[in-house]
């Protein structure tokens, strides 16, 4: 067993970016949530009408809702969401190019530590700061082949048709209590629309911070990959250290038409004070192939089941996930396959680590609807424990209602072995390296799906806090 | 109360006493004061519904139309001649320690083998040990295994069992052959409920083979039944059900096992007749050593609708359990597993498995697998599996290119498949049965 020293020396548990920068919300709504900053938001916003009563809509639906019951610990969330501010607009416009990105969120980035040169090869940054799209940038080549990247408001603004044919289709506010609740009050994320057959060799970026006290963030992201396309969407998210409690509840929506391609990863380092729940699903149609990427490192309660809902004959969904739950931490992550179609494959493998106090916990669905003929599902779960406190749950869902389907679930937990840090020390690393090697082997299989050459501060966030070595 | 089972049209616990304890004079203080309180929990515990976890998959109101059920439990005794169904199995079931027969949740029969019984085995009805208030029944009867306050089912039965069987086993005393209990329930909409206890002294020995039998019905009855086990230090116990009642038969089964130091309770549950089957097993492994084997093995066809819910918790350190339920599933038959293992706090060196396999033979059966593990300590070794699939098409094709017929080819596939299980409980008069009747099944 490793010591406590040792465990502390891997740095784990330090967030890395709890630094704040000052900036002044232009508007900001007062906290708490009523059908006033409902309308206040889409006037804000200056939306059509149809959207107005969505939100509405959904508001009714989300204070019709109980809170959950399962997952986490959710008995302190009303509390914390009176004192949630639902909007608020940032100083700065739209911007274009770099030179124009205020000094400030220059900074943010900086303190990411992106440099500049990266930043430049990173294309089409759209960068989410506190709840709207302040700075986007798309490279040439790409609005040349008619791919359309904006924020989720001139999404709605400037692709009203496309944009109301598929928004709400794939999450409906109806679905659970916290998609109700961002369909009400949504600001800032992202439009993606990718054309038949168009393949897009980098990936697609948004960083998303939250980045004033209390300020919830409700980003909505829809993507349609269209016939024959292919691309990678990028979100990572890394907030500042706050006192109280914060709040972000996501929906992102993707319709993957047949024969497209499209990987979504997401890489989340909120601070240790915040509640992420979010809804993340894909409609995949026809030989179209999804696969979400899900890394959730930070947050105080996280509860994320990214879906794939293969529709189509042939379609293909694979979910990776790997979750770090360190002290006082919960990470209440999974996946979720629901098979409709013949021929239709999935696997979802998930990797967690508990540390401390922390509690990692896998919840998943693989559904197989009758019809679905030859579908094959694989689901494998291992879990590692550190601590003699740390903890572990594991509670897939597994129904079948096709004969011709073959489907498998498998998981293990197991801790860090003695023989294994022993025979590390003995080849000369000190505890901490063999400790931190066991962990990285561990994650190997997620990591290595990581787009290193494109995402260096997504993995420096990985090895940062895998390895500690930078306080 | 939504589809409950009002006893008595609701007139209380004092006739509820009074049905149960026909013919006896009546149940002894402390024993009334018990059922009183399990039919206040009863009362104030709300009916099972598909928005709780557990009963996610099994709709009970549906599925048990409890309100066609007769208000009361059967009180008399039954008279006459044993069915001939019953009497078939009773010869074929050959040598055992012991045997019981109970027929509509009365004890007709207790026989011991004289030998055992010199060794100061006790093997006798329940409600006669209960009325003599044998000590050990009094301590443990209802209060620390399966209580009234573990549900719904569980107060229902605490406060109306009529009968069972209390077997006992001295220190050291060792009981190479199965003592057998075998039930009978004849009559359609009338409900029964029973319970087992068993309590195995330190370093004794004991296996039980409980079997339901019944005839088709018309219409459902409901078969509920409580199984108590308790291994001492150093205890081996091994408890066998095997269900195999007639058409719109129900059987609701409640079993916890509780395994104190370096003992060890193993169970099979078998669920191959009736309509509907719902075991809720618990195994606490309390004692540092202990281990508890779990099989279970079900063959559901027609409308046949299985669910079991398992739990193994790991309460003390150093201790062993290893779960294997196989099911295969025909017609529109519906087999839902749903298991957890919980390591509590401290349980280190825990080794805990846990595999559920299903095999769809037709296209309207469905499977639905809950795997769940709970770890509270880091020192462990956890595993599950779950699989659901069809038969194995090269296995199929194999024997059919020896020249064997489809049919006969898959009868021998599922065999293999469900024969891991038995084979686990080596040569035994129960594996023969259940070859029997799956064979049975298969053909059809």
């Amino acid at each position: 067993m490793p010591t406590n020293e040792v465990i502390h020396g891997l740095g784990l548990d330090d967030y890395k970016f709890g630094f704040v920068t000052d900036s002044e919300p232009v508007f900001r709504a007062r906290p708490g949530l009523d059908a006033d900053i409902v309308r206040q938001i889409a006037a804000r916003k200056d939306e059509p009408e149809w959207m107005l009563k969505r939100r509405l809509r959904a508001l009714a639906i989300y204070e019709s809702k109980p809170m959950p019951k399962w997952g986490g610990d959710l008995s302190e969330l009303e509390e914390t969401l009176a004192q949630t501010y639902f909007y608020s607009k940032p100083h700065e416009q739209m911007e274009r190019s770099w030179e124009d990105v205020p000094e400030n969120i220059k900074l943010t980035f900086e303190r990411l530590g992106i440099p500049e040169a990266e930043r430049k090869i990173l294309a089409g940054v759209g960068a989410q700061y506190d709840s709207e799209m302040v700075y986007h940038s798309l490279k040439e080549e790409w609005e040349a082949k008619g791919v359309i990247f904006d924020s989720i408001e001139d999404g709605l603004r400037n692709h009203p048709e496309l944009f109301r044919r598929h928004f709400g289709t794939v999450i409906p506010a109806a679905d659970n209590k916290f998609a109700a609740l961002n369909s009400a009050v949504w600001s800032g994320g992202s439009f993606v629309y990718i054309p038949p057959g168009v393949h897009l060799e980098t990936p697609l970026q948004a960083y998303f911070r939250v980045n004033q006290e209390r300020l919830g963030q409700f980003e909505r992201t829809l993507i349609i990959a269209d016939e024959g396309s292919r691309a990678h969407y990028i979100e990572g998210c890394t907030a500042p250290v706050y006192s109280t409690d914060s709040f972000h509840s996501g929906v992102i929506e993707i319709v993957v038409n047949p024969r497209a391609y499209f990987r979504y990863t997401t890489i989340q380092n909120w601070s240790n004070n915040m509640y992420n729940l979010v809804t993340q699903r894909a409609l995949v149609h026809e030989g179209a192939h999804m696969e979400w990427l899900d890394g959730n490192l930070g947050s105080k309660l996280t509860m994320k089941y990214p879906s794939c809902y293969l529709m189509g004959e042939g379609a293909h969904g694979e979910i990776l996930s790997i979750a770090y739950a360190g002290d006082g931490q919960h990470q209440d992550t999974g996946g979720k396959v629901i098979h409709v179609a013949p021929r239709t494959t999935s696997s979802i493998v998930s990797k967690s680590i508990s540390k401390g106090t922390g509690r990692a916990s896998y919840r998943g669905l693989c559904k197989v609807y009758d019809g679905a003929e030859r579908a094959r599902s694989n689901v494998e779960c291992d879990a590692l424990l550190i601590n003699e406190t740390s903890r572990t749950d594991t509670f897939p869902y597994i129904e079948i209602d096709e004969r011709s389907a073959t489907v498998g679930h498998e998981a293990t937990v197991s801790k860090v072995g003695d023989e294994q840090l022993f025979y590390l020390m003995s080849r000369g690393l000190d505890e901490a390296e063999a400790m931190a090697l066991i962990v990285r082997g561990f994650i190997e299989p997620i990591a290595k799906e990581l787009p290193l050459e494109y995402a260096v501060e997504l993995n420096r966030l990985i090895e940062l806090e895998m390895e500690g070595s930078v306080g | 109360m939504s589809g409950g089972i009002a006893v008595g049209g609701g007139a209380g616990v004092a006739e509820v006493g009074e049905v149960a304890a026909v013919g006896r004079g009546g149940d002894p203080a402390w024993l009334r004061a018990r059922r009183d309180e399990a039919w206040e929990l009863y009362e104030a515990t709300p009916f099972p519904s598909t928005r709780s976890e557990e009963w996610r998959y099994t709709d009970v109101e549906r599925l048990l139309p409890l309100g066609d059920l007769e208000k009361r439990p059967i009180g008399s005794k039954w008279s006459g001649e044993l069915p001939e169904r019953l009497r078939r199995v009773l010869a074929s079931d050959g040598e055992g320690a012991g045997r019981v027969v109970e027929m509509d949740g009365r004890v007709v029969s207790a026989r011991l083998d004289p030998g055992v019984a010199t060794a100061g085995v006790v093997l006798s009805s329940l409600a006669d040990a209960a009325c003599s208030s044998d000590p050990v029944v009094r301590e443990l009867l209802a209060t620390q295994a399966v209580t009234a306050s573990d549900g719904k089912f569980p107060a229902l039965n605490a406060a109306l069992w009529s009968d069972g069987v209390f077997v006992h086993v001295p220190r050291g005393v060792k009981v190479e052959l199965p003592i057998r209990l075998s039930r009978w329930v004849s009559r359609p909409h009338t409900p029964t409920f029973t319970r087992v206890l068993i309590v195995a002294e330190e370093r004794s020995r004991i296996a039980f083979e409980d079997e339901i039998l019944s005839p088709d019905f018309e219409s459902a009855t409901l078969a509920s039944t409580a199984i108590e086990i308790f291994a001492r230090r150093g205890a081996r116990v091994r408890y066998v059900s095997l269900q195999r009642m007639g058409r719109r038969g129900c059987h609701l089964a409640s079993q916890r096992t509780i395994a104190e130091r370096d003992s060890s309770v193993d169970t099979l549950n078998i669920a191959l007749g009736g309509s509907v089957d719902r075991v809720d097993l618990n195994a606490r492994l309390v004692g540092q050593g202990a281990s508890s084997e779990m099989l279970g093995l079900y063959f559901g066809e027609d409308g046949q609708h299985f669910d079991f819910n398992t739990s193994q918790d790991h309460v003390a350190p150093h201790a062993h359990s290893d779960l294997l339920y196989k099911g295969a599933l025909d017609g529109r038959a519906r087999g839902i597993f749903r298991g957890i293992i919980r390591v509590h706090e401290g349980a280190q060196r825990t080794d805990a498995y846990q595999t559920n396999r299903n095999l769809l033979l037709s296209d309207h059966a469905v499977a639905t697998s809950l795997p769940n593990l709970e770890i509270e300590a880091d020192d462990v070794r956890c595993s599950h599996g779950a699989t659901v699939g069809q038969l194995d098409s090269e296995a199929l094709f194999y024997l059919m290119s020896r020249g064997l017929e489809r049919g006969q080819a898959e009868r021998l596939v599922v065999r293999g498949f469900l024969g891991e299980v038995l084979s686990r409980l080596g040569r035994s008069v129960v594996a023969d049965k259940v070859m029997r009747t799956i064979e049975a099944k298969l053909v059809r």
